[in-house]
C-alpha cells in the first residue's frame, strides 16, 4: 500500500529558489549602510586612541592607527609622565580614571537601587491596590513625566546648596533616588498584566497583601525588574548636566563630568584628540561591557518600554 | 439594594474628592511655607584660618609644572598648609568658577584675569587685599608700571597682587618668510593704517600663497584656493581685540573707555574703531586671512607648524608653546607701527585672588604673597613661561627666553617704550563679553557689517549703567 | 412599594448592594489604602520634594529678580515681559525650533526605514544590538567623537569629501551648519533606539494581514503605505512625542563642542537657561525662560496625546 506522501505538493511557482530580487539586494545594502555607519565611530576612536598625537595631523586619512602607540592611553590613566605626555601632543593633565569610575558606578548602583526598589513598590499600589486619589495620583505622575528636566534641574539646584549637600554624593543621587515617573510607568505596566488569580490564591491562602507583593509578585517580576535595572543604570550613567552642576568637586565627579573637564584642559589651543579619544573610550567602557552580556534582554525590552 | 448602592458609590465618590482635595490643601500649605521660608541667598562669609589645604585653580597648562614647583617650596616652608593646584582649559575656567561661586565651593585661591574680577569684587566675592597689604611688607613700587593698575578696582581697593605681565606680538614660521625673501628686518620695520593697509597689508599678501603657488600680490592670485594665508586668525577678538585688533585700533588715537580703568561708556561707535574692524575683516574677502568658520577646533600654532598661515599675532604668554613647536623655524617679530607712528600692544597682568567664602583666608594670604614674591617668581621666570611682575626679576625670565631663539625684544619694546594699552575693566563683564562676542562674530562673519557696531556699542553702555555698583 | 426595599439576603450572588460584600469590600479597601500609602510614600517623597516643590519655587523665581548671592526681589511680571525684546531669546527659540525640526524628521524616517529593514530582512538579535549600541554611550561621549570626526582639518569625514573631491566643510564653525550638525550627531545616537521602539510596533502587526495582502497581489511598497504606515499610526506618534520631548532638551552635545557658538548659532534654550542662571546670575529670568519651555512642551505633548487616543482603534 502506498503512503500518502507526507510532503505537501509544491505548487509550481515554488519548485526552484528564487533569486534574491533587485529589491532585496537593495535592502540589505542600505543595511550595511546603516551597520557601517553605526559602528565606524567606534573604530575611529580606537584607531585615534592608539595613535601618536603629535603625528596625527601628518596623516589624518589613515584607517589604521598613525604612529602606533599607547602613549594616550597611559596619559588619560595617568601613567605618564609630563614630558611624555607633552611630547605626544597631551598636556599633562590625567582623567583620575579609576576614581571616577568608582564614583560613576556608585552614583549609578545607588541611583538604580533607589528607582526600581520604590518604583516596584509604587508601581504595585497603582496597579493592583484599590485607594483613594489613585487614579488622581497617578495622573499627576503622569505630568511629572512630562516637565522638562531643566525646569526643576535649577530650583533643585538651589535645594541642594541650602542644605549643603553641593559636591556630596546625596546631593548628586538624591532628586533621582525617590522616584522616577519612567520606572513606575513600566512596572505597573507589566503588574498589570499578571493574571489577578494568583493574588486571590494566595489571598485565599491567608496572605497579606505585604506578603502577597515580596513572596509572589517581585519573584514573578524578576525578570522586568532586571530589564529595568539595566536601562536606569544606562541612565543614571550617562548623566551629565545634573553631576556637572552638583558634582565637579573631584572627590564626587563621575566619569560624563571628567571627561568635559579633560577635554577643556588641552594644552593651548589645540584639542589633545588622541587622549580624548582614549578617554572617551574609557569612559563608555563599562556600558559596552554590561552590553555585551546584557545584549539580548536590553535589546528585547526596548520595544516594550516604548508602548504605553 | 440599590438605594445602599448609591450610597455606596456616593460615599466612595466623596472619598475621592475629599482625598483630593486634603491632598491638594496639604500641598499648597506645604508649599507656601517652605517657600516663603526657603528661598534663600547670601555666601558663607569665611574664616581665617592660617592652615589647612588650599585649593588653587589655574588656566594655563605649561604654567602648571613652575607653579607646582612653586608650592612645593611653599609648603616645605609652611609646615600645616597644603597646595590642590586644579587646572581648567580657559573657554570653561570662568563658567566653573561662577558656578562655584554660586554653590558655595568656590576655591580658596585663584587665577583672577583682569577683564573679569570686576563682577566679582562688586558681589564682594574676592577678598579686599588693601589691609592685608597694609599689614604686610608687600612693596607695590617692585612691580612692573602698570601692573597694579590693573588690579586696582572701581573702588579703588586692590583685589590681586600682580604676578605676571603679558603684551603681544607676531610670530611668524621663518621658513614661509625665508622663501617670500622677507627678512626681520622688513618685519620690524612694518607700518599700518587702516586705509590701505600699509606696508603691514603689503607683507601679508605677499607671504599669502595659494594653491597653485601663486603669492597674493601677483597676478592670478585665486582667493578661494589659498594654501597658506598670510595672517592667521583664532577668533573675532570679542571686545577687546587682545591679540587680533587692539594693537591696530589703539594707534588711530581711540580707546576703549572714556577711562584707562572703570570708564563709564565704550567707544565701539567710533569710526577709528571700525574703519580698523572693517579693514581687519577684508583681509579675509582678499584671501589673506582665513574665514572665521574654518577656526573652530585648532590653535593658531599647529597651523603655523603645519604652514597654514605664515603669520600670527599671539600673546607673549604662548611664547613656550611655539618653542616648542617641532619641525619649523618660528621667531616673533613687534607688532606694526601704525597712525600715530608707534607701536601698541595690550598689556595685561595676572594675579591671584582670594575667595571670600574661603575658611583659610590667613593661609590663603601668606600663598597669595608667597606667589607674588621674588623666591616664586625667579623660579616661574626660569621655567621661561611668563614674565615677572617683579621688575628686579625680569632679567632672568628675558635670559630665558632668549634661549628660546625667539627675538624677546618683540615683547619687551613696549614696556620700554611706554606704547601699552590697558585692558579695558568694567563692570558686567560677563554681559558685554556675550554681547560683544555675538556681534563680533557676526562682522566677522559677514553677517553684519561693521557699522552695526554703533547700535551694539548703545546695548553695551547700558549693560554698563545697569551692572555699575 | 419598591422592588429595592426587600433586605438584602447574606450571599446573595450578582447584585453588588449585597451589604456584607460592600462591608468586606470597604474593609477591603481600607486595608489596602494603608498599605498602598506605605507603598506610595517614597516614590510620593520624591514627588513633592524634587519635582513638585522646585516646580512652585521655579514659578515663584521666575517673579523675581535672583542672583543667588542676595535674597529674591519680587518684580512682577518684568522677567516675562523682557522675554519679548530679547533677540538672544529670540534666536534661542528659533535655534532650538530648527534644530528640533531637523531632528525629529531625520530621527523618524531613518529610523522607520531602518525598523521596516530589520522586519523584513532579519530578526536576528546581533544586528538590532549594534543598532542600539550609540545609543547606550553618553551624549557627551558622542559628541566628542563627531567633535573630531568632523574636525575641519584633520576629521575624517573632510578628509573623505575632499577625497571625492569635494571641499571641506566647516561643520561646527560655520554658522548655517552648526544646527544641522548637531542635529545629525544627535540623530546618530538615537536612531538605533527609536528604530527599536518602531520595531516592536512592527512585530505587533499581526502576519496574516501581509499574507493576505500579497495574496491579492500588492508589492513591498504598497504595503507599506496602506497596511503598515497607518496600523503604526499609534506607535509613530507615541515615538514622536518621546523623541519631540527629548530634543526639546539638548544640552550635552552642544555644552561639549559649541558651547553656544559661532555667534549664538547653537546657542539652544537649556543652553541659554544654564547661561542665564550660571553665567550671568539671572536665575529669575532663566526660571521665566524655563516655564515658557514647560508650557511649550506641555501643549505639545498634550495635542500629541489626543491625536494618539484618535488613532488608537486602527490597531483594533
Amino acid at each position: 500500500m502506498t503512503t500518502l506522501s507526507t510532503r505537501p505538493l509544491a505548487a509550481p511557482a515554488r519548485t526552484r529558489r528564487p533569486r534574491p530580487s533587485a529589491g532585496k539586494i537593495t535592502a540589505w545594502i542600505a543595511m550595511s549602510v546603516f551597520l557601517l555607519v553605526s559602528l565606524f565611530p567606534f573604530y575611529w576612536m580606537l584607531r585615534t586612541a592608539l595613535s601618536n598625537g603629535a603625528s596625527l595631523a601628518s596623516d589624518p586619512g589613515s584607517l589604521l592607527p598613525v604612529d602606533f602607540t599607547w602613549g594616550a592611553f597611559e596619559r588619560v590613566l595617568g601613567l605618564a609622565t609630563t614630558e611624555e605626555a607633552q611630547a605626544q601632543g597631551g598636556s599633562g593633565a590625567s582623567l583620575n580614571f579609576w576614581g571616577y569610575l568608582l564614583n560613576s558606578v556608585f552614583v549609578a548602583t545607588l541611583i538604580t537601587s533607589g528607582q526600581v526598589f520604590f518604583g516596584a513598590l509604587a508601581a504595585y499600589a497603582f496597579a493592583r491596590l484599590r485607594w483613594p486619589g489613585r487614579d488622581a495620583v497617578f495622573f499627576l505622575f503622569l505630568i511629572a513625566l512630562m516637565v522638562p528636566p531643566i525646569f526643576t534641574q535649577l530650583p533643585n539646584f538651589l535645594l541642594m546648596r541650602d542644605l549643603g549637600l553641593i559636591n556630596t554624593y546625596a546631593g548628586i543621587v538624591l532628586p533621582f533616588f525617590f522616584m522616577t515617573p519612567f520606572a513606575i510607568f513600566f512596572l505597573r505596566q507589566f503588574f498589570l498584566g499578571i493574571s489577578t488569580e494568583i493574588e486571590e490564591a494566595a489571598r485565599l491562602d491567608g496572605a497579606s497583601d505585604l506578603r502577597i507583593f515580596f513572596k509572589v509578585i517581585l519573584p514573578m517580576s524578576a525578570g522586568p525588574l532586571a530589564t529595568l535595572a539595566i536601562l536606569q543604570y544606562i541612565q543614571a550613567w550617562n548623566e551629565y548636566f545634573w553631576p556637572l552642576l552638583v558634582g565637579s568637586d573631584q572627590s564626587v565627579r563621575v566619569l560624563t563630568v571628567a571627561l568635559g573637564v579633560f577635554r577643556s584642559q588641552t594644552p593651548q589651543g589645540t584639542p589633545d584628540w588622541a587622549g580624548l579619544m582614549a578617554a572617551a573610550l574609557l569612559a563608555a567602557l563599562p556600558i559596552l561591557l554590561l552590553f555585551i552580556v546584557f545584549s539580548r534582554k536590553i535589546v528585547n525590552s526596548i520595544g516594550f518600554s516604548g508602548i504605553k | 439594594m440599590t438605594t445602599h448602592t448609591r450610597q455606596t458609590i456616593r460615599s466612595r465618590g466623596t472619598r475621592r474628592t475629599t482625598a483630593r482635595r486634603f491632598t491638594a490643601a496639604a500641598a499648597t500649605l506645604a508649599a507656601t511655607a517652605l517657600l516663603s521660608g526657603c528661598v534663600q541667598g547670601g555666601t558663607s562669609e569665611g574664616a581665617w584660618a592660617e592652615t589647612g589645604n588650599l585649593s588653587y585653580w589655574m588656566w594655563d597648562s605649561n604654567q602648571v609644572p613652575a607653579y607646582q614647583a612653586c608650592a612645593t617650596d611653599f609648603e616645605a616652608a609652611n609646615p600645616g598648609i597644603t597646595i590642590s593646584i586644579e587646572q581648567y582649559g580657559y573657554d570653561d575656567y570662568w563658567n566653573k568658577l561662577m558656578t562655584s561661586f554660586v554653590a558655595n565651593s568656590a576655591p580658596d585661591v585663584f587665577v583672577d584675569h583682569s577683564s573679569k574680577y570686576g563682577d566679582y569684587a562688586s558681589r564682594g566675592l574676592i577678598e579686599n587685599l588693601d589691609p592685608l597689604i597694609a599689614d604686610s611688607t608687600v612693596d607695590l613700587d617692585q612691580f612692573v608700571a602698570g601692573t597694579t593698575e590693573l588690579w586696582t578696582g572701581a573702588d579703588g581697593h586692590a583685589y590681586g597682587l600682580p604676578k605676571d605681565w603679558d603684551t603681544v606680538g607676531i610670530f611668524y614660521n621663518q621658513d614661509k618668510t625665508d622663501e617670500a625673501g622677507v627678512s626681520a628686518d622688513d618685519l620690524a620695520a612694518m607700518t599700518w593704517n587702516p586705509d590701505d593697509g600699509g606696508s603691514y597689508e603689503r607683507v601679508i599678501a605677499h607671504l599669502t600663497v595659494d594653491k597653485n603657488g601663486v603669492r597674493g600680490d601677483e597676478d592670478g592670485f585665486d582667493s578661494s584656493r589659498v594654501a597658506t594665508y598670510g595672517l592667521g586668525l583664532d577668533d573675532s577678538g570679542a571686545g577687546y581685540g587682545q591679540v587680533t585688533w587692539a594693537m591696530l585700533a589703539a594707534t588711530t588715537g581711540w580707546t576703549y573707555m572714556d577711562e584707562a580703568t572703570w570708564g563709564s561708556e565704550f567707544h565701539y561707535d567710533d569710526e577709528r574703531f571700525q574703519a580698523t574692524i572693517g579693514w581687519w575683516r577684508s583681509l579675509i574677502e582678499k584671501g589673506f586671512m582665513p574665514p572665521l568658520s574654518q577656526t573652530v577646533g585648532t590653535a593658531l600654532s599647529s597651523k603655523l607648524q603645519v604652514g597654514a598661515y605664515a603669520m600670527v599675532t599671539d600673546g607673549s604668554w604662548n611664547i613656550n608653546t611655539y618653542d616648542k613647536l617641532q619641525g619649523v623655524n618660528i621667531n616673533t617679530a613687534p607688532t606694526p607701527t601704525g597712525v600715530d607712528g608707534k607701536r601698541a600692544s595690550t598689556f595685561n597682568s595676572l594675579a591671584d585672588s582670594i575667595s571670600t567664602s574661603s575658611e583659610k583666608k590667613g593661609a590663603a594670604w601668606k600663598w597669595v604673597q608667597y606667589l607674588a614674591s621674588v623666591d616664586c617668581q625667579s623660579v616661574v621666570a626660569d621655567a621661561g613661561i611668563v614674565f615677572p611682575s617683579i621688575t628686579s626679576v625680569g632679567e632672568v625670565a628675558e635670559q630665558r627666553f632668549a634661549e628660546t631663539g625667539f627675538d624677546v625684544s618683540a615683547f619687551t619694546t613696549h614696556i620700554d617704550n611706554n606704547t601699552t594699552v590697558l585692558f579695558p575693566l568694567s563692570e558686567g563683564a560677563v554681559e558685554i563679553n556675550a554681547v560683544m562676542t555675538n556681534s563680533m562674530d557676526k562682522v566677522m562673519a559677514f553677517s553684519a557689517d561693521p557699522a552695526s557696531l554703533s547700535a551694539v556699542n548703545e546695548k553695551v553702555n547700558t549693560l554698563l549703567t545697569d551692572n555699575a555698583h | 412599594m419598591a422592588v429595592d426595599t426587600l433586605p438584602p439576603r447574606a450571599g446573595t450572588p450578582g447584585r453588588a448592594s449585597a451589604s456584607p460584600r460592600s462591608r468586606n469590600h470597604a474593609m477591603a479597601v481600607r486595608r489596602q489604602t494603608r498599605i498602598a500609602l506605605a507603598f506610595i510614600a517614597p516614590s510620593m517623597l520624591g514627588f513633592v520634594v524634587f519635582y513638585f516643590w522646585p516646580t512652585l519655587r521655579g514659578i515663584y523665581i521666575s517673579f523675581t529678580d535672583f542672583d543667588v548671592f542676595s535674597a529674591p526681589v519680587f518684580t512682577g511680571l518684568a522677567n516675562y515681559a523682557r522675554l519679548f525684546t530679547d533677540e538672544t531669546f529670540a534666536n534661542s527659540a528659533r535655534a532650538t525650533l530648527l534644530y528640533v525640526v531637523l531632528n525629529i524628521a531625520l530621527q523618524t524616517v531613518l529610523a522607520l526605514g531602518l525598523a521596516v529593514l530589520m522586519h523584513r530582512l532579519t530578526q536576528s538579535a546581533v544586528i538590532r544590538s549594534i543598532v542600539v549600541l550609540p545609543y547606550l554611550i553618553a551624549n557627551v561621549v558622542v559628541a566628542l567623537v563627531w567633535f573630531w570626526m568632523l574636525d575641519f582639518q584633520i576629521g575624517i569625514v573632510n578628509q573623505g569629501i575632499e577625497w571625492l573631491g569635494g571641499t571641506a566643510i566647516a561643520f561646527f564653525g560655520d554658522e548655517n551648519w552648526a544646527i544641522p550638525t548637531i542635529a545629525l550627531v544627535n540623530t546618530w545616537r538615537h536612531l538605533g533606539y527609536t528604530a527599536l521602539l518602531i520595531f516592536a510596533g512592527l512585530q505587533m502587526i499581526p502576519k496574516e494581514i501581509y499574507e493576505a495582502a500579497r495574496t491579492e497581489g500588492a508589492n513591498e511598497w504598497q504595503m507599506f503605505r496602506r497596511l503598515t504606515l497607518p496600523l503604526l499610526r499609534p506607535v509613530l506618534s507615541l515615538v514622536l512625542v518621546i523623541t519631540l520631548i527629548g530634543s526639546f532638551q539638548v544640552f550635552d552635545t552642544v555644552a561639549v563642542t559649541t558651547s553656544g557658538g559661532p555667534a549664538d548659532a547653537t546657542r539652544v534654550v537649556q543652553y541659554y537657561i544654564f547661561d542665564l542662571a550660571f553665567q550671568r546670575l539671572d536665575f529669575g529670568y532663566a526660571s521665566a525662560v524655563s516655564v515658557v519651555l514647560l508650557v511649550v512642551l506641555a501643549i505639545i505633548t498634550a495635542v500629541q496625546l489626543k491625536l494618539t487616543r484618535a488613532n488608537e482603534s486602527d490597531l483594533n
